[in-house]
């Protein structure tokens, strides 16, 4: 028998795949799979929901891409991102812009894990690094 | 020119404006040295993974929805949500002969304040062990030094000869005692000039030592002069799990770097009953299952990749391994101890009974074995020590039995008093290895019967008494023995006239 960790992480992976439709996340499931834990309230139900927590959350942030930047993007730029990681990943990724004035200049893209570095912070960083 | 000067420069503006991939992950939990990590979905196994603060790790489980890494440097500064990221390289540390006289660390960084190491290769820790057609078969000797060794259980050019006993039996010694006659050899061999001397570098790695220990070591190693021609490893008993876990690998990859490049390297791995127990401890933080005495299934995988890394290449050079494994009451049947006999090409088993009653190195003859045989002796060992095994096996055999009745007939009692007069005979005192043409000359000493009309309990004093005499007035014979390697008629005779001169003036 699995441990209650392992129990658990079993269960909020069984949810997280009730959610989906269509190879995406359905809002409408995920409101179903709440009220179902609330209603049955299985064993270690606070668990379960911070593990299917992370695994909406990873899902999210797969199909955004972030840019980061410091200063202006144009709309024009955030589409053309969108519409490159869309091609690259073949899966539908929206861009959200969000200002970080910690780069200095240029623009850092991340979508799920994988982070795209162009920025004068980061490649100072490297520099630091390598010397 | 401003045209080209401009095409340079947008050439640079195109290369620093390009962006970096990088795969990323959030630590979720850290403790006693493994991190859990959500994300790295890119992640290969063994990769090295880096850590804010300059720290590394390596991927050591890959799961569905994290990964578990093993931290190597500081953990203090790391803390929950810290950002790591791939590297998309395998762990590597320096290799060469820039290593050679200096201690390092599991990741090849230098831990004896003697500045920073120039190595210009760097190789990865874990590497696929040579295959079938590329080695070839042990046949040339690797000298302990030690008596008992070199004439009953010879180690090979490649070989992986385990030494295995209880705490204090003197298993380092007899390691430090082949790093020292290498040492020595190298000095010979090299300041001859003969191009076809061959020298043996060695890495000394010390897995879950004192501190105090490896101190002494190296102090050993340098008294002897054989520190420039050796590589410590150190990852003591207050390093990390994971280093611990590292070093031997990382001390294989040094060992390697010598043997692909047509030289014999020799390595000591001291001791893998430590590294187990730091890889069992690894494995429970990573909650993978664990068996039998809570080792992971894997445990055999661990040693026997490491081991087989040890050989002798076609055409290259070779890598010899001396792994060390402490048993607990001599037993040798114990899970670690019975994986890693199976894995070597033989064992050197220490008896704590023999070495308490003086008898040192305490090699057990009955249950020690060098599969490789004499094929990895000169003649001249063979000549005059190619029985010993079998007389002294009978004579242990002889003197358990004769333990239960004083009427022994006259034969039993010769093959006891020679088998004692052997068992004196082979008592060495530690850091002190014999050269191979000195161990030739006393042996056809002891198989002549010069050594009979001796008390037993003076034969420790007489075989000195002998060893001082050749060094100091048969030099020239000895160099005749080490250069020929075996024992024609003539050598024979002038072994037989030296021997008699030694009784002469011995008695006289």
């Amino acid at each position: 028998m699995a441990s209650p960790q392992k129990q658990v992480q079993q269960l909020a992976r069984q949810f997280f795949r009730l959610s989906l439709e269509n190879g995406g996340l359905s809002p409408a499931r995920v409101v179903g799979v709440l009220e179902y834990i609330e209603k049955h309230r299985p064993a270690h139900s606070l668990a379960i929901l911070r593990a299917y927590h992370r695994l909406v959350a990873a899902e999210i942030a797969r199909g955004r891409a972030v840019v980061e930047h410091a200063g202006v993007v144009p709309p024009a730029g955030l589409t053309a991102i969108a519409a490159a990681m869309t091609n690259k990943y073949r899966r539908p990724i929206a861009s959200v812009a969000r200002c970080n004035d910690a780069l200095l200049a240029g623009l850092r893209v991340r979508v799920g894990d994988d982070v795209y570095e162009s920025s004068v912070a980061g490649q100072l960083a490297a520099l630091g690094a390598a010397v | 020119m401003s045209s080209v000067l401009e095409q340079i420069e947008q050439q640079i503006a195109k290369l620093s404006s390009k962006a970096v991939k990088k795969n990323t992950g959030n630590i979720r939990t850290i403790a006693d040295g493994v991190a859990k990590i959500e994300g790295l979905s890119d992640v290969m196994y063994n990769e090295m993974v880096q850590f804010p603060g300059g720290a590394i790790g390596i991927a050591l489980n890959l799961e569905d929805d994290e990964v578990g890494c093993v931290v190597l440097g500081d953990v203090s500064k790391l803390k929950e949500g810290d950002e790591v990221q791939t590297t998309g390289r395998l762990l590597s540390v320096p290799v060469g002969k820039a290593l050679l006289g200096r201690t390092v660390d599991a990741l090849g960084n230098p831990v004896d304040g003697r500045g920073p190491i120039a190595a210009q290769e760097f190789n990865p820790v874990e590497k696929i062990a040579p295959g079938i057609i590329v080695r070839r078969s042990v046949s040339q000797s690797l000298l302990t030094g030690i008596m008992a060794i070199d004439s009953m259980i010879p180690i090979g050019r490649g070989q992986r000869e385990l030494i295995i006993g209880d705490r204090g039996t003197g298993k380092t010694t007899i390691a430090i005692d082949t790093i020292i006659n290498q040492g020595r050899i190298n000095k010979v061999g090299l300041a001859s000039g003969d191009p076809n001397f061959r020298p043996v570098y060695s890495i000394y790695v010390a897995v879950g030592q004192k501190n105090s220990n490896i101190v002494r070591t190296i102090g050993a190693l340098e008294a002897a002069g054989a520190l420039e021609y050796t590589i410590i490893v150190a990852a003591p008993a207050a390093d990390n799990p994971a280093n611990q876990y590292l070093a031997p690998y990382s001390g294989a990859a040094m060992g390697e770097w010598f043997m692909q490049n047509g030289m014999d390297a020799l390595i000591v791995y001291d001791d893998l009953s430590k590294h187990a127990v730091a890889y069992r401890q690894i494995s429970l933080i990573l909650k993978r299952p664990s068996g039998r005495e809570a080792y992971p299934g894997d445990v055999f995988y661990l040693h026997s990749r490491l081991l087989e890394r040890a050989a002798r290449l076609e055409g290259r050079g070779s890598l010899t391994a001396l792994p060390i494994i402490e048993t607990l009451a001599g037993d040798v049947a114990a899970y670690i101890p019975t994986n890693v006999i199976s894995i070597t090409d033989g064992q050197i088993f220490l008896e704590t009974d023999l070495f308490n009653q003086g008898i040192r190195p305490a090699v057990s003859v009955g249950l020690s074995v060098s599969r490789v045989g004499s094929a990895a002796q000169i003649k001249a060992t063979k000549q005059v020590g190619g029985k010993l095994k079998g007389e002294l096996a009978q004579f242990r055999e002889l003197a358990a039995f004769a333990q239960f009745g004083s009427d022994l007939d006259a034969r039993t009692k010769a093959q006891l008093d020679r088998g004692s007069r052997i068992v004196e005979l082979f008592k060495q005192p530690q850091f002190n290895p014999l050269a191979i043409e000195l161990q030739v000359a006393i042996l056809f000493a002891m198989q002549k019967g010069y050594f009979d009309p001796i008390d037993v309990k003076k034969i420790v004093a007489a075989s000195a008494s002998m060893k001082e005499f050749f060094l100091g007035r048969k030099e020239a014979l000895l160099a005749e023995v080490r250069t020929k390697a075996a024992l024609d008629k003539d050598l024979e005779a002038k072994l037989q006239a030296a021997c008699e001169e030694w009784k002469a003036s011995s008695t006289g």
